[in-house]
């Protein structure tokens, strides 16, 4: 019991950080019907953008000093992905947005695998794993003799927090209209007054800052972080937004923690343990995209080309 | 489409000027220091880069090119601003390379200009001679390639042929050996190859400017047979010119593994348009099974096989996973298809990983896979005799190679004009309307994902006798995004590209060892840059993929809109150009 | 009197709520053309799509041959409906002939055992279908455009390539949807000509179309549908002039349209293009 207990704790962690990525995956593919790829390396790249900033920029007086270090690391991560993002929509995406659509999907593959061998290459000692500072957050908190880490529960905590305000600000506001607008239909959209080119940039911008926000704090609680990070968590990322219905907000976040979770159920239970247990995410990957394409909160398929 | 922004005379000047400038700068020094007094003293020392008129490697080859195109400038060729067009950027080529070498090698961009009181300006001469040349062909539009007759006498035609093929064998020998071997005992290899490229580059497009290459390809289309046999001739006869070495010989045995997986690859992606990102898996399937039927002392079967059982073996095992993998298209479309061929390679490559049943040695691999065996018991490995002429190692694989390539090639190409290709490329074409012309294509598309794998599980049973180890780092992701980029750099559908995409993909980083570290970020930035400036590859097919280089960018399907008809005529979504 | 090839019994297709077409019947006997006009949205291509398989209608049935009709648009080819697309719908990238050997792929043979060994039978296949394509090619019309690229064919040759396609799978049905859209009037009469060709060729044609003047000058019975619904059906005299099909095409309420029956009977015969535009 304990050992379930304690396994759904660490599944709901990375179902945190999964659900995180996932937002950017699902807002990006329901604007623009573009899988990308390159959204796991942007998270990547937040991690080791913020674990820069800690190691050349905070000033070594302060660094110990977790109300300033943290929100400093998380805010260089969102902005580092950001720019990123906006970078790569400008100069690999936005002149395919009217090409056939195999070739931005191969255009994201090779932007992941650039981004990737460009930290690989660039980012001093990358070729390794390196450390993340967590020492401000050390510790745990005990739930009976379930051990719940406290850089973990920051994670779902800021996970749920963004989530909300993202579904608040989509629903409610009028860029979020805009954006829903655009993914109904850009060409209407663009007949009722709405700029689809600045509603685009601004989703993947949205999905950039959520991306590199998580990068950092799965930084923070796993304590080191390698340039491997980014395609694995994005691959669970697509999982999770393909799971929970491409397109929906509150979907995404959910599909992220059945995935966290199923990964370590089946770590500690199903045959194969640990070494199996990513098969288990492929193996929920595949079936649904065959059974039920649309996703758990997705609308009923919409047809499309 | 041209711009015409000089007038002809002054264009006319320029590119003159550019030719003559392209001679001198073969002649110029190129470097101000001393690049290297240690092993190589003949080719890498300071006399190799700043003696005038000492014209070797990569100065002879500028030299020669400088000729042609002050020729070509000055006489008056058929679609002269075409092949100076292609002439220039080969210029360029030549000196972007070894000014970017030269730097980084020299600390700076004193190497290339002047430091010390020595002075040496050849790369950038060469620049801005290639970029005269290009310059100088914006006074006209660009002339139509000119076509020439193809209806002369038989046996002239094929002697154009034998020519032809007789100076392809010895370029592709001549590219093989560019630079040398790579590695540490030679530093300059890859910056002499990229030159060899340029170079020949140049001079492959003014050929195919003056509309030769076309000539070519419509003579070898009419005697498609005796054009088969005088390339099969030529392949066999490669081990006989300079490339006939042992290593030379793996590297082509190597790249022609990699060459027929594209192809297969290529029935997936570039007939039946279905983006296959876990395809290394099949040739990792193939490897495997034949690395357990082979009698390797690692494998936990312990069977040994005849080779022809293990190949049949291994195809219809990799075609059964390929049909497995490609069922999900029954109810999958488009991106998410893709994904799902992801989940499956992934799910590969963790269980060879984790050496499942015992069958991929895990991280340990699967070494020693006896090689195959000659009727004699010649092993393949071991150097012959043939004609007289004593042969490297290497050599029998090589030539098992050229046979497979040539069988996979044949299988394509029939598979492609037939009534099962027609249907493939109208499944890639518009899938509902190929549905409506009777086409189960469910069933159409798993066969493809069947014939795909059915190629790679032989190529992957060849691979394992070759390489005599088999481990699952060879069949991770990236690799299937290298066969990936090698069938897209090529052309999607096209056979030839395949397998110059496959050669590039895999020659180069055996030729760039020193920039081997930048292999992969290269293959990303290119995938990239195909898709911005050249979606149809390098030799496109003739049935140019509508998908990537195609104008009409929304698919429409039937389903659309329910209900709701727009019933307008609409003549502007006519797919015509 | 033969049974009629082709029928369509209230046919009904509803989409999440939305009842786009109501209860349609259609009886296409052999030999015959049949036109289907009416306004925009009122349903036409819906009921192409569900002749063709590509919808399964909510309720309502089609039978070919007094048999009904598979759920899956290759079997329905298979067993003998060709259609054409509204916005031409050609594989852009293959020639004339190749797109019409496509058509000929339910009636080939050859698996994949055969395809890459090539014997003489795969020949023989291979060499019936070019020929069959060319035939059919030059029936259209488009004899000699068989090596061009079908994208690189001008606009009217699309579609004369289009119904050379379609009447390579040797159908008994042929359902043209918007056959004229966008031609001149010479390229019209001829695309009606070619109708009347392949009627005598023992096919059986749907039309959809908007030009009514075309449509009455080419079917041997007229449905009209709006809004879903059968409006009006019967021989070409009695649709043009009935005045609910005036007062669909022209919007005006019944008393008024009465009197001006007359006159637009006369407009709907001349110059009736534009008319619902």
């Amino acid at each position: 019991m304990t050992t379930l207990l304690q396994q759904l704790v660490y599944g709901l962690i990375l179902g945190g950080t999964v659900g995180l990525i996932a937002l950017g995956y699902t807002m990006v593919y329901g604007i623009v019907q573009l899988i990308n790829f390159a959204h796991g390396e942007i998270f990547m790249v937040g991690a080791f953008g913020a674990l820069a900033t800690f190691t050349w920029v905070i000033p070594e007086g302060v660094k110990g000093t977790w109300y300033i270090t943290l929100p400093l690391m998380v805010i260089a991560g969102a902005v580092v992905s950001m720019v990123l993002a906006l970078i790569i929509e400008r100069l690999a995406y936005k002149p395919l947005r009217n090409a056939p659509r195999l070739a931005p999907l191969i255009t994201a593959l090779g932007v992941s695998v650039a981004l990737k061998e460009a930290v690989r290459l660039w980012y001093p000692g990358a070729t390794a794993p390196l450390p993340f500072p967590k020492a401000f957050l050390a510790g745990n908190i005990d739930i009976g003799p379930v051990v719940f880490p406290k850089t973990g529960l920051l994670l779902i905590v800021v996970t749920i927090v963004l989530t909300t305000l993202l579904q608040i600000y989509i629903n409610k506001s009028r860029m979020g209209r805009a954006m829903r607008a655009t993914a109904q239909d850009p060409d209407v959209a663009r007949l009722m007054g709405i700029n689809p080119d600045r509603t685009i940039v601004l989703t993947f911008a949205i999905g950039a800052v959520l991306a590199g926000v998580a990068g950092v704090l799965y930084g923070i609680h796993l304590t080191n972080i390698s340039i491997d990070i980014g395609f694995q968590n994005g691959i669970f990322a697509f999982t999770a937004a393909v799971l929970g219905g491409i397109g929906s907000i509150r979907g995404a976040v959910i599909g992220g923690f059945i995935i966290g979770l199923v990964k370590t159920i089946a770590g500690q239970y199903l045959p194969g343990g640990t070494q199996y247990d990513y098969v288990w995410i492929f193996v929920v990957l595949i079936a649904v995209l065959v059974f039920r394409p649309q996703g758990l909160f997705g609308e009923t398929e919409r047809v499309r080309a | 489409m041209t711009k015409t922004f000089l007038s002809p005379p002054i264009a006319r000047i320029l590119g003159i000027a550019g030719a003559v400038l392209a001679i001198v700068a073969a002649m110029l020094p190129w470097t101000t220091f001393v690049l290297n007094k240690g092993a190589w003293p003949d080719k890498a020392t300071l006399q190799f880069f700043d003696a005038p008129f000492a014209l070797t490697g990569f100065r002879w080859e500028l030299f020669l090119v400088g000729i042609v195109a002050l020729v070509c400038s000055v006489v008056k060729v058929p679609a002269q601003r075409r092949v100076l067009r292609g002439l220039g950027f080969g210029v360029a080529a030549i000196g972007l390379v070894n000014f970017l070498f030269i730097t980084a090698e020299g600390g700076g961009l004193g190497a290339v200009t002047a430091a010390d009181g020595a002075s040496a300006f050849g790369s950038v001469a060469a620049l801005v001679a290639g970029g005269l040349l290009i310059l100088g062909t914006f006074g006209q539009p660009l002339e139509e390639i000119p076509r020439w007759k193809t209806n002369l006498p038989t046996p002239v035609e094929y002697l154009g042929l034998l020519v032809s093929f007789a100076v392809l064998l010895y370029v592709v020998s001549l590219t093989l050996t560019a630079g040398g071997q790579g590695g540490a005992a030679n530093p300059y290899s890859g910056p002499m190859f990229l030159s060899f490229l340029g170079f020949g580059g140049g001079l492959m497009a003014a050929a195919a400017g003056l509309g030769i290459l076309r000539w070519i390809s419509k003579l070898s289309e009419k005697h498609r047979a005796f054009s088969i046999i005088v390339l099969l001739l030529c392949a066999f006869l490669l081990p006989f010119t300079n490339a006939g070495t042992e290593y030379w010989m793996t590297v082509a045995a190597n790249i022609g593994v990699y060459a027929a997986t594209a192809i297969g690859l290529n029935i997936v992606v570039g007939l039946a348009g279905l983006l296959d990102l876990g395809y290394v898996a099949f040739l990792g399937i193939g490897a495997f099974v034949a690395a357990n039927l082979s009698g390797a002392a690692a494998s936990s079967l312990g069977i040994h096989l005849p080779f022809y059982l293990v190949v049949i073996i291994s195809a219809a095992i990799a075609g059964i996973f390929g049909a497995v993998v490609g069922s999900p298209t029954l109810r999958v479309r488009g991106d998410y298809l893709a994904i799902v061929t992801l989940a499956f390679g992934e799910i590969f490559q963790i269980a060879a990983r984790n050496n499942i049943g015992g069958l991929t040695g895990g991280s340990n691999s699967i070494p020693n896979i006896p090689p195959l065996q000659w009727f004699d018991g010649t092993a393949y490995n071991e150097s012959i005799t043939l004609f007289g002429t004593p042969l490297p190692s290497g050599v029998l694989y090589y030539f098992l190679i050229v046979v497979l390539i040539a069988a996979v090639m044949a299988v394509f190409a029939n598979l492609k004009n037939s009534r099962m290709g027609r249907a493939w490329i109208a499944i890639r074409e518009d899938e509902d309307a190929a549905r409506a012309m009777g086409i189960k294509t469910g069933k159409a598309k798993i066969l493809a994902f069947l014939c795909g794998a059915v190629l790679a599980g032989i190529a992957g049973a060849v691979f394992a006798h070759k390489t005599s180890t088999v481990g699952y780092e060879s069949f991770l992701f990236m690799e299937s995004v290298t066969l990936l980029a090698a069938v897209i750099l090529g052309g999607m559908g096209s056979i030839p590209g395949a397998v110059l995409g496959a050669s590039l993909l895999f020659v180069l980083p055996e030729k760039l060892r020193a920039f081997s570290d930048y292999r992969l970020l290269i293959f990303g930035l290119a995938l990239i840059l195909i898709m911005r400036f050249r979606p149809q590859g390098l030799i496109p097919d003739r049935h140019r993929r509508a998908e990537l280089a195609g104008e009409d960018a929304e698919g429409h399907t039937l389903a659309e809109t329910p209900g709701d008809e727009p019933e307008q005529p609409r003549p502007q979504e006519v797919p015509a150009r | 009197m033969t049974a009629p090839i082709l029928r369509a019994q209230d046919v009904t297709m509803i989409f999440g709520g939305l009842t786009a077409l109501s209860e349609v019947s259609l009886t296409l006997d052999r030999g015959q053309i049949v036109g289907l006009i009416g306004p925009n949205g009122a349903g036409k291509t819906t009921f192409f799509n569900c002749l063709t398989g590509l919808y399964t209608p909510s309720k309502g049935q089609v039978l070919l041959n007094g048999r009904q009709l598979p759920s899956d648009p290759a079997q329905v080819t298979i067993a003998g409906i060709a259609r054409t697309f509204q916005n031409i719908r050609l594989f852009p990238n293959m020639t004339a002939v190749e797109n019409v050997m496509v058509g000929r792929h339910a009636r080939m043979k050859q698996g994949p055992i055969a395809t890459i060994f090539r014997g003489p039978r795969f020949r023989k296949g291979e060499n019936e279908a070019r020929d069959r394509a060319k035939e059919l090619l030059a029936f259209a019309g488009i004899g000699r455009a068989g090596d061009e690229l079908a994208r690189n064919l001008p606009y009217g040759d699309q579609r004369r390539l289009e119904i050379a396609r379609a009447l390579a799978t040797d159908p008994q049905v042929l359902l043209l949807d918007e056959p004229t859209a966008g031609m001149n009037p010479q390229e019209t009469e001829a695309t009606r000509q070619l109708i009347f060709k392949i009627r005598d060729l023992g096919v059986s044609v749907v039309v959809i179309e908007h030009d009514t003047k075309f449509i009455f000058g080419l079917c041997d019975h007229v449905s009209v549908l709006v809004q879903g619904k059968l409006l009006v059906e019967g021989p070409p005299e009695v649709v043009r002039n009935d005045p609910h099909v005036i007062e669909a095409y022209l919007g005006k309420p019944p008393e008024e349209v009465q009197a001006e029956v007359q006159h637009a009977a006369e407009l709907l015969g001349g110059h009736d293009k534009g008319v619902n535009q």
